[in-house]
Protein backbone atom coordinates (compact mmCIF):
# COMPACT_ATOMS: atom_id res chain seq x y z
CA UNK A 1 0.00 0.00 0.00
CA UNK A 2 2.68 2.47 1.04
CA UNK A 3 4.76 1.45 -1.94
CA UNK A 4 1.78 2.06 -4.22
CA UNK A 5 1.18 5.48 -2.68
CA UNK A 6 4.81 6.35 -3.28
CA UNK A 7 4.57 5.27 -6.89
CA UNK A 8 1.52 7.50 -7.37
CA UNK A 9 3.39 10.46 -5.86
CA UNK A 10 6.34 9.89 -8.17
CA UNK A 11 4.01 9.72 -11.14
CA UNK A 12 2.26 12.96 -10.17
CA UNK A 13 5.56 14.81 -9.82
CA UNK A 14 6.88 13.34 -13.07
CA UNK A 15 3.87 14.70 -14.97
CA UNK A 16 4.25 18.07 -13.26
CA UNK A 17 7.93 18.20 -14.11
CA UNK A 18 7.26 17.31 -17.74
CA UNK A 19 4.66 20.07 -18.04
CA UNK A 20 7.02 22.62 -16.49
CA UNK A 21 9.89 21.64 -18.77
CA UNK A 22 7.95 21.73 -22.05
CA UNK A 23 6.29 25.03 -21.17
CA UNK A 24 9.10 27.00 -19.59
CA UNK A 25 12.31 25.56 -20.98
CA UNK A 26 11.86 26.71 -24.62
CA UNK A 27 11.29 30.27 -23.45
CA UNK A 28 14.19 30.29 -21.01
CA UNK A 29 16.44 28.84 -23.70
CA UNK A 30 15.44 31.60 -26.14
CA UNK A 31 16.00 34.34 -23.56
CA UNK A 32 19.37 32.95 -22.42
CA UNK A 33 20.52 32.46 -26.02
CA UNK A 34 19.76 36.10 -26.79
CA UNK A 35 22.74 36.99 -24.57
CA UNK A 36 25.16 34.62 -26.26
CA UNK A 37 27.37 35.26 -29.24
CA UNK A 38 26.73 33.49 -32.52
CA UNK A 39 29.76 31.29 -31.87
CA UNK A 40 28.55 30.31 -28.42
CA UNK A 41 25.10 29.43 -29.75
CA UNK A 42 26.59 27.15 -32.38
CA UNK A 43 29.33 25.52 -30.33
CA UNK A 44 27.42 24.88 -27.12
CA UNK A 45 23.68 25.48 -27.49
CA UNK A 46 22.83 24.44 -23.95
CA UNK A 47 25.48 26.46 -22.09
CA UNK A 48 24.97 29.75 -20.29
CA UNK A 49 26.32 32.94 -21.90
CA UNK A 50 29.94 33.78 -21.01
CA UNK A 51 29.12 37.44 -20.46
CA UNK A 52 25.97 39.47 -20.22
CA UNK A 53 25.67 42.36 -22.60
CA UNK A 54 22.70 44.32 -23.82
CA UNK A 55 24.43 45.41 -27.03
CA UNK A 56 22.34 43.23 -29.34
CA UNK A 57 19.18 44.59 -27.85
CA UNK A 58 20.42 48.14 -28.26
CA UNK A 59 21.37 47.37 -31.85
CA UNK A 60 17.94 45.83 -32.47
CA UNK A 61 16.16 48.90 -31.15
CA UNK A 62 18.45 51.19 -33.20
CA UNK A 63 17.84 49.39 -36.47
CA UNK A 64 14.21 48.43 -36.11
CA UNK A 65 11.12 50.27 -35.11
CA UNK A 66 10.18 48.19 -32.10
CA UNK A 67 8.21 50.96 -30.45
CA UNK A 68 6.18 51.23 -33.67
CA UNK A 69 5.47 47.48 -33.80
CA UNK A 70 4.58 47.53 -30.14
CA UNK A 71 2.25 50.50 -30.55
CA UNK A 72 0.66 48.93 -33.62
CA UNK A 73 -0.03 45.75 -31.66
CA UNK A 74 -1.36 47.75 -28.74
CA UNK A 75 -3.52 49.86 -31.01
CA UNK A 76 -4.95 46.97 -33.03
CA UNK A 77 -5.62 44.78 -29.99
CA UNK A 78 -6.57 47.54 -27.56
CA UNK A 79 -8.90 49.62 -29.72
CA UNK A 80 -10.62 46.59 -31.21
CA UNK A 81 -11.15 45.08 -27.76
CA UNK A 82 -12.57 48.26 -26.21
CA UNK A 83 -14.85 49.06 -29.15
CA UNK A 84 -16.14 45.54 -29.59
CA UNK A 85 -16.72 45.21 -25.84
CA UNK A 86 -18.94 48.27 -26.08
CA UNK A 87 -20.75 47.02 -29.19
CA UNK A 88 -21.26 43.49 -27.95
CA UNK A 89 -22.37 44.54 -24.49
CA UNK A 90 -24.98 46.81 -26.09
CA UNK A 91 -26.21 43.87 -28.16
CA UNK A 92 -26.04 41.37 -25.32
CA UNK A 93 -27.80 43.79 -22.97
CA UNK A 94 -30.95 44.16 -25.08
CA UNK A 95 -30.98 40.44 -25.90
CA UNK A 96 -30.71 39.61 -22.20
CA UNK A 97 -33.25 42.10 -20.89
CA UNK A 98 -35.90 42.92 -23.47
CA UNK A 99 -38.51 41.14 -25.48
CA UNK A 100 -38.69 42.24 -29.06
CA UNK A 101 -39.46 40.63 -32.42
CA UNK A 102 -36.44 38.72 -33.71
CA UNK A 103 -34.74 38.39 -30.33
CA UNK A 104 -34.21 34.64 -30.45
CA UNK A 105 -33.23 34.65 -34.10
CA UNK A 106 -30.61 37.36 -33.62
CA UNK A 107 -29.17 35.61 -30.58
CA UNK A 108 -28.85 32.36 -32.51
CA UNK A 109 -27.34 34.12 -35.53
CA UNK A 110 -24.79 36.00 -33.43
CA UNK A 111 -23.65 32.98 -31.43
CA UNK A 112 -23.69 30.46 -34.29
CA UNK A 113 -20.81 32.46 -35.81
CA UNK A 114 -18.64 30.49 -33.41
CA UNK A 115 -18.94 27.52 -35.73
CA UNK A 116 -17.55 29.34 -38.76
CA UNK A 117 -13.82 28.77 -39.22
CA UNK A 118 -12.43 32.34 -39.47
CA UNK A 119 -10.03 31.39 -42.26
CA UNK A 120 -12.81 30.20 -44.53
CA UNK A 121 -13.95 33.82 -44.97
CA UNK A 122 -10.51 35.15 -45.82
CA UNK A 123 -11.15 36.34 -49.36
CA UNK A 124 -14.33 38.37 -48.68
CA UNK A 125 -12.70 40.02 -45.66
CA UNK A 126 -9.54 40.72 -47.65
CA UNK A 127 -11.61 42.30 -50.45
CA UNK A 128 -13.71 44.28 -47.95
CA UNK A 129 -10.60 45.84 -46.42
CA UNK A 130 -9.29 46.62 -49.92
CA UNK A 131 -12.55 48.32 -50.91
CA UNK A 132 -12.50 50.45 -47.79
CA UNK A 133 -9.01 51.61 -48.72
CA UNK A 134 -7.63 50.18 -45.48
CA UNK A 135 -5.19 47.70 -47.01
CA UNK A 136 -1.70 48.02 -45.53
CA UNK A 137 -3.09 50.15 -42.75
CA UNK A 138 -3.12 49.15 -39.12
CA UNK A 139 -6.68 50.47 -38.89
CA UNK A 140 -7.75 47.88 -41.44
CA UNK A 141 -6.36 45.17 -39.17
CA UNK A 142 -8.07 46.78 -36.17
CA UNK A 143 -11.33 46.83 -38.11
CA UNK A 144 -11.12 43.10 -38.86
CA UNK A 145 -10.33 42.35 -35.21
CA UNK A 146 -13.65 43.95 -34.23
CA UNK A 147 -15.44 40.92 -35.59
CA UNK A 148 -13.40 38.33 -33.71
CA UNK A 149 -14.78 36.90 -30.52
CA UNK A 150 -18.33 37.99 -31.32
CA UNK A 151 -20.11 34.77 -30.36
CA UNK A 152 -18.01 34.24 -27.25
CA UNK A 153 -18.45 37.80 -25.98
CA UNK A 154 -22.20 37.92 -26.60
CA UNK A 155 -22.59 34.62 -24.81
CA UNK A 156 -20.54 35.66 -21.79
CA UNK A 157 -22.02 39.17 -21.58
CA UNK A 158 -25.60 38.00 -22.01
CA UNK A 159 -25.20 35.67 -19.04
CA UNK A 160 -23.78 38.60 -17.08
CA UNK A 161 -26.68 40.93 -17.86
CA UNK A 162 -29.25 38.23 -17.08
CA UNK A 163 -27.84 38.06 -13.56
CA UNK A 164 -28.49 41.77 -12.94
CA UNK A 165 -31.88 41.94 -11.15
CA UNK A 166 -34.59 43.70 -13.14
CA UNK A 167 -35.80 45.46 -10.00
CA UNK A 168 -32.63 47.59 -10.13
CA UNK A 169 -33.54 48.77 -13.63
CA UNK A 170 -37.09 49.49 -12.61
CA UNK A 171 -36.00 51.48 -9.59
CA UNK A 172 -33.71 53.57 -11.80
CA UNK A 173 -36.54 54.16 -14.28
CA UNK A 174 -38.80 55.31 -11.48
CA UNK A 175 -36.06 57.75 -10.54
CA UNK A 176 -36.27 59.12 -14.08
CA UNK A 177 -33.27 57.42 -15.70
CA UNK A 178 -33.52 56.91 -19.47
CA UNK A 179 -32.63 53.80 -21.51
CA UNK A 180 -28.97 54.67 -22.03
CA UNK A 181 -28.49 55.72 -18.45
CA UNK A 182 -29.92 52.46 -17.12
CA UNK A 183 -27.49 50.61 -19.36
CA UNK A 184 -24.40 52.68 -18.61
CA UNK A 185 -24.91 53.47 -14.94
CA UNK A 186 -26.76 50.46 -13.57
CA UNK A 187 -25.98 47.46 -15.75
CA UNK A 188 -22.47 47.93 -17.11
CA UNK A 189 -20.82 48.37 -13.70
CA UNK A 190 -22.52 45.20 -12.48
CA UNK A 191 -21.19 42.99 -15.27
CA UNK A 192 -17.57 43.88 -14.64
CA UNK A 193 -16.59 40.22 -14.38
CA UNK A 194 -18.15 39.29 -17.70
CA UNK A 195 -16.52 42.35 -19.31
CA UNK A 196 -13.12 41.35 -17.92
CA UNK A 197 -13.47 37.78 -19.13
CA UNK A 198 -14.58 38.75 -22.62
CA UNK A 199 -12.02 41.57 -22.75
CA UNK A 200 -9.10 39.36 -21.76
CA UNK A 201 -10.04 36.73 -24.32
CA UNK A 202 -10.38 39.24 -27.14
CA UNK A 203 -7.24 41.18 -26.24
CA UNK A 204 -5.14 38.04 -25.95
CA UNK A 205 -6.40 36.75 -29.26
CA UNK A 206 -5.91 40.02 -31.12
CA UNK A 207 -2.54 40.78 -29.55
CA UNK A 208 -1.24 37.47 -30.87
CA UNK A 209 -3.12 37.44 -34.16
CA UNK A 210 -0.94 36.70 -37.16
CA UNK A 211 -3.06 35.39 -40.02
CA UNK A 212 -5.08 38.46 -40.99
CA UNK A 213 -2.33 40.90 -40.01
CA UNK A 214 0.08 39.11 -42.35
CA UNK A 215 -2.40 39.23 -45.24
CA UNK A 216 -3.49 42.83 -44.73
CA UNK A 217 -0.19 44.65 -44.21
CA UNK A 218 3.04 44.97 -46.17
CA UNK A 219 4.91 48.05 -44.97
CA UNK A 220 7.22 48.15 -42.01
CA UNK A 221 5.30 51.01 -40.37
CA UNK A 222 2.08 48.97 -40.18
CA UNK A 223 3.52 45.77 -38.71
CA UNK A 224 2.42 44.29 -35.42
CA UNK A 225 4.91 42.40 -33.24
CA UNK A 226 4.11 38.89 -34.57
CA UNK A 227 4.43 40.12 -38.17
CA UNK A 228 7.71 41.89 -37.48
CA UNK A 229 9.04 38.67 -36.01
CA UNK A 230 8.31 36.73 -39.18
CA UNK A 231 10.29 39.31 -41.15
CA UNK A 232 13.31 39.06 -38.91
CA UNK A 233 13.77 35.40 -39.72
CA UNK A 234 14.34 36.20 -43.34
CA UNK A 235 16.42 39.30 -42.57
CA UNK A 236 18.94 37.85 -40.14
CA UNK A 237 18.87 34.29 -41.31
CA UNK A 238 22.33 33.47 -39.89
CA UNK A 239 22.59 36.01 -37.11
CA UNK A 240 21.20 33.81 -34.38
CA UNK A 241 21.90 36.21 -31.55
CA UNK A 242 19.77 38.82 -33.29
CA UNK A 243 17.02 36.30 -33.95
CA UNK A 244 16.90 35.16 -30.35
CA UNK A 245 16.89 38.70 -29.03
CA UNK A 246 14.13 39.69 -31.47
CA UNK A 247 12.09 36.72 -30.25
CA UNK A 248 12.71 37.74 -26.65
CA UNK A 249 11.55 41.28 -27.30
CA UNK A 250 8.42 40.04 -29.05
CA UNK A 251 7.35 37.52 -26.43
CA UNK A 252 8.21 39.45 -23.26
CA UNK A 253 5.33 41.97 -23.29
CA UNK A 254 2.80 39.14 -23.54
CA UNK A 255 4.42 37.19 -20.72
CA UNK A 256 4.57 40.29 -18.51
CA UNK A 257 0.91 41.06 -19.15
CA UNK A 258 0.04 37.47 -18.33
CA UNK A 259 2.12 37.53 -15.15
CA UNK A 260 0.20 40.61 -14.01
CA UNK A 261 -3.25 39.11 -14.53
CA UNK A 262 -2.43 35.40 -14.31
CA UNK A 263 -5.44 34.20 -12.28
CA UNK A 264 -7.89 36.23 -14.37
CA UNK A 265 -6.48 34.96 -17.64
CA UNK A 266 -6.76 31.34 -16.52
CA UNK A 267 -10.31 31.85 -15.30
CA UNK A 268 -11.26 33.51 -18.61
CA UNK A 269 -9.80 30.74 -20.71
CA UNK A 270 -11.56 28.12 -18.61
CA UNK A 271 -14.88 29.96 -19.04
CA UNK A 272 -14.32 30.20 -22.77
CA UNK A 273 -13.64 26.49 -23.01
CA UNK A 274 -16.68 25.51 -20.97
CA UNK A 275 -18.80 27.71 -23.17
CA UNK A 276 -17.13 26.47 -26.37
CA UNK B 1 -35.90 32.39 -10.61
CA UNK B 2 -38.94 34.63 -11.15
CA UNK B 3 -41.80 34.49 -8.75
CA UNK B 4 -44.80 34.09 -11.09
CA UNK B 5 -47.55 36.02 -9.28
CA UNK B 6 -45.29 38.95 -8.66
CA UNK B 7 -44.49 39.14 -12.33
CA UNK B 8 -48.03 39.26 -13.72
CA UNK B 9 -48.81 42.35 -11.70
CA UNK B 10 -46.05 44.27 -13.35
CA UNK B 11 -46.37 42.95 -16.82
CA UNK B 12 -48.58 45.67 -18.36
CA UNK B 13 -46.40 48.47 -17.04
CA UNK B 14 -43.24 46.83 -18.21
CA UNK B 15 -44.56 46.04 -21.66
CA UNK B 16 -45.63 49.65 -22.17
CA UNK B 17 -42.16 50.70 -21.16
CA UNK B 18 -40.64 48.16 -23.53
CA UNK B 19 -42.65 49.36 -26.51
CA UNK B 20 -41.35 52.87 -26.10
CA UNK B 21 -37.88 51.37 -25.93
CA UNK B 22 -37.97 49.71 -29.35
CA UNK B 23 -36.07 52.57 -30.92
CA UNK B 24 -33.26 52.10 -28.41
CA UNK B 25 -33.35 48.33 -28.59
CA UNK B 26 -32.72 48.25 -32.34
CA UNK B 27 -30.19 51.04 -32.08
CA UNK B 28 -28.28 48.99 -29.51
CA UNK B 29 -28.35 45.94 -31.76
CA UNK B 30 -27.20 47.86 -34.81
CA UNK B 31 -23.40 47.74 -34.32
CA UNK B 32 -23.40 43.99 -33.64
CA UNK B 33 -25.75 43.44 -36.55
CA UNK B 34 -23.55 45.44 -38.93
CA UNK B 35 -20.50 43.43 -37.86
CA UNK B 36 -22.48 40.23 -38.30
CA UNK B 37 -23.47 41.16 -41.85
CA UNK B 38 -20.07 42.55 -42.89
CA UNK B 39 -17.90 39.80 -41.42
CA UNK B 40 -20.14 36.75 -41.29
CA UNK B 41 -23.35 36.68 -43.33
CA UNK B 42 -22.15 38.43 -46.49
CA UNK B 43 -18.73 36.69 -46.54
CA UNK B 44 -20.24 33.24 -46.11
CA UNK B 45 -22.70 33.81 -48.94
CA UNK B 46 -19.91 35.22 -51.09
CA UNK B 47 -17.61 32.29 -50.34
CA UNK B 48 -20.27 29.73 -51.26
CA UNK B 49 -21.47 31.50 -54.40
CA UNK B 50 -18.07 32.42 -55.84
CA UNK B 51 -16.68 28.96 -55.14
CA UNK B 52 -18.62 27.97 -58.26
CA UNK B 53 -17.02 30.69 -60.37
CA UNK B 54 -13.68 31.48 -61.84
CA UNK B 55 -12.71 34.86 -60.45
CA UNK B 56 -9.48 36.85 -60.29
CA UNK B 57 -10.78 39.67 -58.09
CA UNK B 58 -10.60 42.30 -60.83
CA UNK B 59 -12.95 41.05 -63.52
CA UNK B 60 -16.47 39.95 -62.59
CA UNK B 61 -16.71 36.30 -61.53
CA UNK B 62 -17.71 33.84 -64.25
CA UNK B 63 -19.79 30.79 -63.46
CA UNK B 64 -17.71 27.68 -63.89
CA UNK B 65 -19.79 25.01 -62.19
CA UNK B 66 -17.82 22.47 -60.19
CA UNK B 67 -14.52 23.21 -61.87
CA UNK B 68 -12.85 24.62 -58.74
CA UNK B 69 -13.88 21.56 -56.80
CA UNK B 70 -12.75 19.20 -59.53
CA UNK B 71 -9.41 21.03 -59.62
CA UNK B 72 -9.15 20.75 -55.87
CA UNK B 73 -9.78 17.03 -55.75
CA UNK B 74 -7.28 16.37 -58.50
CA UNK B 75 -4.65 18.48 -56.71
CA UNK B 76 -2.20 16.44 -54.71
CA UNK B 77 -1.66 19.32 -52.28
CA UNK B 78 -5.35 19.36 -51.45
CA UNK B 79 -5.55 15.61 -50.97
CA UNK B 80 -2.47 15.78 -48.75
CA UNK B 81 -4.08 18.58 -46.70
CA UNK B 82 -7.16 16.45 -46.14
CA UNK B 83 -5.01 13.49 -45.15
CA UNK B 84 -2.90 15.65 -42.82
CA UNK B 85 -5.97 17.24 -41.29
CA UNK B 86 -7.41 13.80 -40.69
CA UNK B 87 -4.28 12.54 -38.93
CA UNK B 88 -3.82 15.78 -37.00
CA UNK B 89 -7.44 15.52 -35.85
CA UNK B 90 -6.85 11.93 -34.80
CA UNK B 91 -3.74 12.92 -32.82
CA UNK B 92 -5.56 15.93 -31.34
CA UNK B 93 -8.60 13.93 -30.23
CA UNK B 94 -6.53 11.16 -28.66
CA UNK B 95 -3.03 12.17 -27.56
CA UNK B 96 -3.54 15.92 -27.21
CA UNK B 97 -6.84 15.78 -25.33
CA UNK B 98 -5.61 12.69 -23.49
CA UNK B 99 -2.52 14.49 -22.25
CA UNK B 100 -4.53 17.56 -21.21
CA UNK B 101 -6.94 15.33 -19.32
CA UNK B 102 -4.09 13.46 -17.64
CA UNK B 103 -2.60 16.74 -16.45
CA UNK B 104 -6.03 17.79 -15.15
CA UNK B 105 -6.32 14.56 -13.11
CA UNK B 106 -2.79 15.03 -11.81
CA UNK B 107 -3.40 18.64 -10.76
CA UNK B 108 -6.71 17.62 -9.18
CA UNK B 109 -4.71 15.59 -6.65
CA UNK B 110 -3.14 18.93 -5.69
CA UNK B 111 0.50 17.78 -5.54
CA UNK B 112 2.98 20.39 -4.33
CA UNK B 113 3.31 23.21 -6.84
CA UNK B 114 0.13 22.39 -8.77
CA UNK B 115 -0.92 26.02 -9.02
CA UNK B 116 2.46 27.07 -10.36
CA UNK B 117 2.37 24.21 -12.85
CA UNK B 118 -1.04 25.32 -14.05
CA UNK B 119 0.16 28.90 -14.41
CA UNK B 120 3.32 27.96 -16.33
CA UNK B 121 1.44 25.52 -18.57
CA UNK B 122 -0.61 28.50 -19.72
CA UNK B 123 2.38 30.53 -20.97
CA UNK B 124 2.77 28.85 -24.39
CA UNK B 125 -0.88 29.67 -24.93
CA UNK B 126 -0.63 33.37 -24.15
CA UNK B 127 2.27 34.12 -26.45
CA UNK B 128 1.76 34.45 -30.17
CA UNK B 129 1.52 31.22 -32.16
CA UNK B 130 3.90 32.90 -34.62
CA UNK B 131 6.55 33.29 -31.91
CA UNK B 132 5.96 29.76 -30.70
CA UNK B 133 6.42 28.40 -34.23
CA UNK B 134 9.70 30.33 -34.45
CA UNK B 135 10.89 28.98 -31.12
CA UNK B 136 10.22 25.46 -32.33
CA UNK B 137 12.14 26.14 -35.50
CA UNK B 138 15.15 26.79 -33.30
CA UNK B 139 14.51 23.87 -30.97
CA UNK B 140 14.41 21.53 -33.96
CA UNK B 141 17.37 23.17 -35.69
CA UNK B 142 19.93 20.56 -36.62
CA UNK B 143 23.02 22.64 -35.70
CA UNK B 144 22.16 24.43 -32.49
CA UNK B 145 18.71 23.09 -31.66
CA UNK B 146 18.10 21.70 -28.19
CA UNK B 147 16.54 18.46 -29.35
CA UNK B 148 19.25 17.23 -31.69
CA UNK B 149 21.99 18.26 -29.29
CA UNK B 150 20.40 16.23 -26.52
CA UNK B 151 19.96 13.25 -28.85
CA UNK B 152 23.58 13.61 -29.94
CA UNK B 153 24.55 13.21 -26.31
CA UNK B 154 23.46 9.59 -26.75
CA UNK B 155 24.03 9.08 -30.44
CA UNK B 156 26.70 11.47 -31.79
CA UNK B 157 25.90 10.52 -35.39
CA UNK B 158 22.33 11.86 -35.23
CA UNK B 159 21.50 14.39 -37.95
CA UNK B 160 17.93 15.27 -38.91
CA UNK B 161 16.59 18.48 -40.43
CA UNK B 162 13.24 18.11 -38.70
CA UNK B 163 11.22 20.66 -40.64
CA UNK B 164 12.81 19.95 -44.02
CA UNK B 165 12.99 16.18 -44.23
CA UNK B 166 10.28 13.66 -44.96
CA UNK B 167 8.75 12.00 -42.91
CA UNK B 168 10.02 14.02 -39.93
CA UNK B 169 8.39 17.31 -40.95
CA UNK B 170 4.87 16.04 -40.24
CA UNK B 171 5.88 15.01 -36.72
CA UNK B 172 7.87 18.18 -36.11
CA UNK B 173 4.79 20.28 -36.92
CA UNK B 174 2.69 17.99 -34.73
CA UNK B 175 5.08 18.40 -31.80
CA UNK B 176 4.74 22.20 -31.89
CA UNK B 177 1.21 21.81 -30.44
CA UNK B 178 0.85 18.22 -29.26
CA UNK B 179 1.56 18.70 -25.55
CA UNK B 180 0.28 22.25 -25.18
CA UNK B 181 -3.15 21.23 -24.01
CA UNK B 182 -3.69 23.73 -21.23
CA UNK B 183 -7.22 24.59 -22.37
CA UNK B 184 -8.20 20.94 -22.11
CA UNK B 185 -6.63 20.82 -18.65
CA UNK B 186 -8.46 23.93 -17.41
CA UNK B 187 -11.84 22.81 -18.75
CA UNK B 188 -11.57 19.24 -17.42
CA UNK B 189 -10.20 20.47 -14.09
CA UNK B 190 -13.23 22.76 -13.81
CA UNK B 191 -15.57 19.81 -14.29
CA UNK B 192 -13.61 17.61 -11.86
CA UNK B 193 -13.85 20.23 -9.15
CA UNK B 194 -17.63 20.34 -9.67
CA UNK B 195 -18.08 16.64 -8.85
CA UNK B 196 -19.81 16.49 -5.46
CA UNK B 197 -17.50 15.36 -2.63
CA UNK B 198 -20.09 12.84 -1.38
CA UNK B 199 -19.66 10.80 -4.55
CA UNK B 200 -16.06 10.11 -3.65
CA UNK B 201 -16.94 9.10 -0.10
CA UNK B 202 -19.81 6.89 -1.24
CA UNK B 203 -17.55 5.13 -3.72
CA UNK B 204 -14.87 4.59 -1.07
CA UNK B 205 -17.44 3.05 1.30
CA UNK B 206 -18.49 0.72 -1.50
CA UNK B 207 -14.86 -0.35 -1.71
CA UNK B 208 -13.96 1.22 -5.04
CA UNK B 209 -10.23 1.56 -5.66
CA UNK B 210 -8.81 4.87 -6.83
CA UNK B 211 -8.50 3.63 -10.37
CA UNK B 212 -12.07 2.30 -10.44
CA UNK B 213 -13.29 5.64 -9.16
CA UNK B 214 -11.50 7.50 -11.94
CA UNK B 215 -12.59 5.03 -14.60
CA UNK B 216 -16.25 4.66 -13.68
CA UNK B 217 -17.18 7.91 -11.98
CA UNK B 218 -14.84 10.80 -12.69
CA UNK B 219 -14.14 10.18 -16.39
CA UNK B 220 -17.81 9.72 -17.35
CA UNK B 221 -18.74 12.84 -15.41
CA UNK B 222 -16.11 14.87 -17.28
CA UNK B 223 -17.54 13.62 -20.55
CA UNK B 224 -18.92 16.94 -21.67
CA UNK B 225 -15.72 18.82 -20.70
CA UNK B 226 -13.71 16.29 -22.68
CA UNK B 227 -16.15 16.55 -25.58
CA UNK B 228 -15.85 20.34 -25.55
CA UNK B 229 -12.07 20.01 -25.50
CA UNK B 230 -12.15 17.63 -28.45
CA UNK B 231 -14.24 20.11 -30.44
CA UNK B 232 -11.94 23.01 -29.52
CA UNK B 233 -8.79 21.12 -30.39
CA UNK B 234 -10.20 19.79 -33.67
CA UNK B 235 -11.39 23.20 -34.83
CA UNK B 236 -7.96 24.52 -33.89
CA UNK B 237 -6.51 21.98 -36.35
CA UNK B 238 -8.62 23.48 -39.15
CA UNK B 239 -7.40 26.95 -38.20
CA UNK B 240 -3.75 25.92 -37.80
CA UNK B 241 -1.63 28.28 -39.90
CA UNK B 242 1.39 29.84 -38.20
CA UNK B 243 2.78 26.49 -37.06
CA UNK B 244 2.99 25.46 -40.71
CA UNK B 245 3.45 28.68 -42.61
CA UNK B 246 6.40 29.79 -40.45
CA UNK B 247 8.10 26.40 -40.25
CA UNK B 248 7.67 24.19 -43.33
CA UNK B 249 5.28 26.28 -45.47
CA UNK B 250 3.62 22.98 -46.37
CA UNK B 251 6.77 21.14 -47.41
CA UNK B 252 8.80 19.10 -47.98
CA UNK B 253 6.74 18.34 -51.09
CA UNK B 254 3.22 18.49 -49.75
CA UNK B 255 4.07 16.62 -46.55
CA UNK B 256 2.63 19.22 -44.18
CA UNK B 257 0.24 20.97 -46.56
CA UNK B 258 -2.92 22.38 -45.03
CA UNK B 259 -6.16 23.93 -46.21
CA UNK B 260 -5.25 27.34 -44.81
CA UNK B 261 -1.98 27.42 -46.74
CA UNK B 262 -3.79 26.44 -49.97
CA UNK B 263 -6.40 29.12 -49.34
CA UNK B 264 -3.83 31.86 -48.79
CA UNK B 265 -1.89 30.75 -51.87
CA UNK B 266 -5.12 30.89 -53.88
CA UNK B 267 -5.72 34.49 -52.81
CA UNK B 268 -2.13 35.53 -53.47
CA UNK B 269 -2.41 34.00 -56.98
CA UNK B 270 -5.66 35.92 -57.57
CA UNK B 271 -7.63 32.68 -57.85
CA UNK B 272 -10.43 33.84 -55.60
CA UNK B 273 -13.02 31.28 -56.75
CA UNK B 274 -10.57 28.47 -56.07
CA UNK B 275 -9.60 29.92 -52.68
CA UNK B 276 -13.25 30.11 -51.73
CA UNK B 277 -13.82 26.50 -52.72
CA UNK B 278 -11.16 25.67 -50.10
CA UNK B 279 -13.09 27.91 -47.69
CA UNK B 280 -16.29 25.95 -48.34
CA UNK B 281 -14.49 22.68 -47.63
CA UNK B 282 -13.13 24.12 -44.35
CA UNK B 283 -16.59 25.28 -43.38
CA UNK B 284 -18.17 21.89 -44.08
CA UNK B 285 -15.45 20.00 -42.22
CA UNK B 286 -16.05 22.27 -39.23
CA UNK B 287 -19.75 21.40 -39.19
CA UNK B 288 -19.01 17.71 -39.63
CA UNK B 289 -16.62 17.69 -36.66
CA UNK B 290 -19.17 19.39 -34.46
CA UNK B 291 -21.94 16.98 -35.39
CA UNK B 292 -19.79 13.88 -34.89
CA UNK B 293 -18.30 14.92 -31.54
CA UNK B 294 -21.66 16.05 -30.18
CA UNK B 295 -23.10 12.66 -31.02
CA UNK B 296 -20.14 10.67 -29.66
CA UNK B 297 -20.00 12.41 -26.29
CA UNK B 298 -23.78 12.77 -25.85
CA UNK B 299 -23.00 16.34 -24.87
CA UNK B 300 -26.55 17.63 -24.68
CA UNK B 301 -27.46 15.28 -21.82
CA UNK B 302 -27.04 16.38 -18.25
CA UNK B 303 -25.73 14.16 -15.45
CA UNK B 304 -26.92 15.82 -12.30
Amino acid sequence: MILKKGMTRIFLYAVEAFVLVISAFPLLWVIVSAFKTNGEILSDPLALPSSISLDTFAHLFDTYNFPVYFLNSLLAAGVSTVVSLLFYSMGAYVIAKFNFPGRRLLYILFTITLLVPAHSKTQPIFSLVMQLGLYDNIWGVTFVYLSMGMAMSIFILKAGFMAVPKTLDEAAIVDGAGFVRVFLRINLPLVKNALTTAGILMFLNNWNEYYFASLLTVSDSQRTLPIALAFFTSEFSYNYTQLFSALTVVILPGIILYALAQEKVQASVATAGIKG
Amino acid sequence: MNIPHKRTGRRSHISRMRRSNYKWIYLFLLPTFVIFVLFYAAPIVQVFVTSFTSWDGFNPPEFSGLRNYINLFSNNGFLMSLKNLFFWCLVAATLHVGFGTLVAFVLYQKPRGWKATRAVFMIPNVISAAAWAMIYRFIFNNDFGVLNNIIRGVNPEFNVQWFYQSPWAFWAVTLTWLFYAVIVTLVVLGDLMNIPQELGEAARLDGATGWQFIRHIQLPLCRSAIGTSVICSLTARIAMYEQISLTTAGGPGNDTMSLSILLVNGILDYRYGYANAVGVVMFLIGLLILAVVNKLFRMDESDY
